[in-house]
């Protein structure tokens, strides 16, 4: 009834890359194996292919029709909002872990903190990048069709709507799973990726204060907007990226320092 | 083999495991037993390398467990049962866990069907019962076939049948040859299971020794007695030079001496006896005098001295 087991377990040493891998897989396996990701994907896809189907449906009514303009200039626009989803999917893949008490056996199973950290920060942040870029092109897809003849899509186009997309999700999923590791509970992180991403960029220029409008520009919610949308007084495209690679690295390095120094879930 | 020294923990002004040292070794089932918030869990979470020791260290087949690249094939564990994403299925719970350590996913259907989960697999572990959970944690703790096991609280939750099959693995996990740690607050279940007992209160070492130790240091054999003249045979006991307790109106235990020289005394002062038996100290009583002041949280004021390891032997 106990072991031995009738299936081989051999043993022996195992290098650190191949434990990594193992734990890739796992993460992977980890991540579609809960509803909320595929609750995530479905909210994203209708958002981006939606927001695409619109613009293509508006473009084609337009009088005259734009003649050659490219369907990727949506791609962008659909993934401001779209990102959210991306966004929460990476950070609940770690806060998950806290909130149901699964960091116990995860722990169990990868004691090696360092290659947990970062397989499941490739894992979330691949994941989310990947499917950025899937829901991109298929948002212009969705605008291109909608508007066929009107519209194209040219190879050179595709490819700076896509990257930028990816850099944008790449960067802000990695400050949401660095906010997860950091802050360990799904409400608290969340309401700081809102806050970050989002609420505090909008809302600080409001008041008028040239120091709050000066804050608001070192947000991430502000790199992200100018890269996707280009209409934030003040960002460049070099301040946008280096505020979201700061916002990103600080976070994964603030969260890292969390998993290794403290106690598991306490 | 798992060898603990010097481990301590400490949580702000609170001492939770304070300089514990003992050794499981191979081969048996070794009981951890104490009061509510003995330090336990965290002991063991620390076996694990879940909580950091704030002082000493634990080596488990002489490594720290957090040095192990694959460490689901040295030490299977079993921790609270409801940590676990109850999102997603039994199944996919235990394959995630193969994929980690490597495992091949055949192994998964071979546990599973060990632990009796066969047609729960498929379902999200939301709606299992406590003992399922039991269950499921047990099966990922067998997943690769390691050589040393902690259990805590496995009985926990689990039904009649459940403690039996559970009684039955940890013995032959120890008949073959491997290293089993359970802890448990079920002290009867621990008499019947527990080749060697571990015994900590508020954080610190009470007892180690086997449980035949525990149970002989602790006393002999004691005798009951019931009678409707009581007095007089309390008397002649004491007269006999034995030392003799007042349970009540009609009952005495006797602390020296055995049944036969009790039934003795009766009939040579032609005292009719009700009752007569004799009485090992359960591992109840055992770890009650024990853990006596040890216990944290409780009920009333506990009166028994503080005991030691060499007490108890």
């Amino acid at each position: 009834m106990t072991a031995p087991s009738a299936t081989a377990i051999p043993r022996g040493g195992v290098s650190t890359g191949r434990v990594l891998i193992r734990t890739c897989a796992a993460e992977w396996t980890r991540l579609w194996t809960v509803r909320a990701t595929w609750g995530f994907l479905a909210a994203a896809a209708v958002a981006m292919v939606g927001i695409g189907a619109i613009a293509g449906f508006e473009a084609a009514a337009e009088a005259p029709a734009p003649q050659g303009d490219p369907a990727w200039a949506v791609a962008p626009v659909a993934a401001m909002p779209a990102q959210f989803a991306l966004l929460a999917l990476a950070l609940i893949a770690v806060t998950s872990d806290y909130a149901t008490g699964g960091i116990v056996p995860t722990l169990q199973w990868t004691p090696r903190r360092g290659v947990l950290f970062l397989a499941r920060t490739l894992v979330a942040v691949g994941g989310a990048t990947s499917v950025g870029i899937l829901l991109g092109s298929g948002s212009a897809l969705a605008a291109f069709a909608a508007a066929r003849p009107s519209l194209t899509l040219p190879v050179g186009e595709g490819l700076d709507a896509l990257g930028t997309i990816a850099f944008v999700v790449a960067a802000g999923a990695a400050f949401a799973v660095g906010l997860g590791f950091l802050l360990r509970t799904t409400a608290g992180a969340l309401v700081t990726v809102f806050l970050g991403m989002l609420v505090l960029p909008l809302l600080l220029p409001q008041f008028g204060y040239p120091w709050m409008s000066a804050l608001a520009e070192v947000l991430p919610g502000s790199g992200a907007a100018f890269l996707l949308l280009g209409q934030v007084p003040g960002m460049t495209e070099t301040s946008s990226v280096v505020s979201l690679l700061g916002w990103a690295g600080g976070a994964l390095l603030l969260g890292w320092l969390r998993l290794a120094r403290d106690d598991a879930n306490r | 083999m798992i060898e603990v020294r010097g481990l301590t923990k400490r949580y702000g002004d609170t001492l939770a495991v304070d300089g514990l040292s003992f050794d499981v070794e191979p081969g048996k089932v070794t009981g951890f037993l104490g009061p509510n918030g003995a330090g336990k869990s965290t002991t063991m979470r620390m076996m694990l390398g879940l909580d950091r020791p704030t002082a000493g260290e634990v080596l488990v087949n002489r490594r720290r467990f957090a040095a192990f690249g694959e460490p689901l094939r040295e030490v299977g564990a079993l921790l609270d049962p409801g940590s676990l994403h109850v999102g997603r299925t039994g199944r996919n719970h235990l394959r995630v866990a193969a994929r980690t350590n490597g495992i091949p996913q055949r192994r998964v259907q071979e546990v599973i069907e060990q632990v009796g989960l066969d047609r729960a697999a498929r379902r999200r572990i939301k709606g299992y019962s406590l003992g399922m959970r039991q269950r499921l944690g047990i099966a990922a703790a067998l997943l690769a076939d390691p050589q040393v096991l902690l259990f805590d609280e496995p009985v926990n939750g689990l039904d009649l049948d459940g403690v039996r099959w559970i009684r039955g693995l940890l013995r032959r996990l120890a008949d073959e040859g491997r290293t089993v740690l359970v802890s448990s607050h079920l002290l009867s279940e621990m008499e019947q299971t527990a080749d060697r007992l571990v015994v900590i209160g508020r954080g610190r070492l009470i007892a180690d020794a086997s449980t035949e130790e525990i149970l002989r240091g602790l006393g002999n054999l004691r005798v009951r007695v019931r009678s409707s003249q009581a007095d007089a045979l309390l008397t002649r006991l004491r007269e006999r030079g034995l030392t003799v307790a007042r349970i009540d109106a009609h009952e005495l235990e006797i602390e020296d001496g055995t049944a036969h020289d009790v039934g003795d005394v009766a009939h040579d002062a032609h005292i009719p006896l009700h009752h007569l038996s004799e009485v090992r100290p359960s591992l109840e009583h055992a770890y009650l005098d024990l853990t006596g002041d040890s216990v944290e949280f409780h009920g009333r004021a506990a009166g028994a001295a503080p005991a030691t390891t060499a007490d108890a032997r």
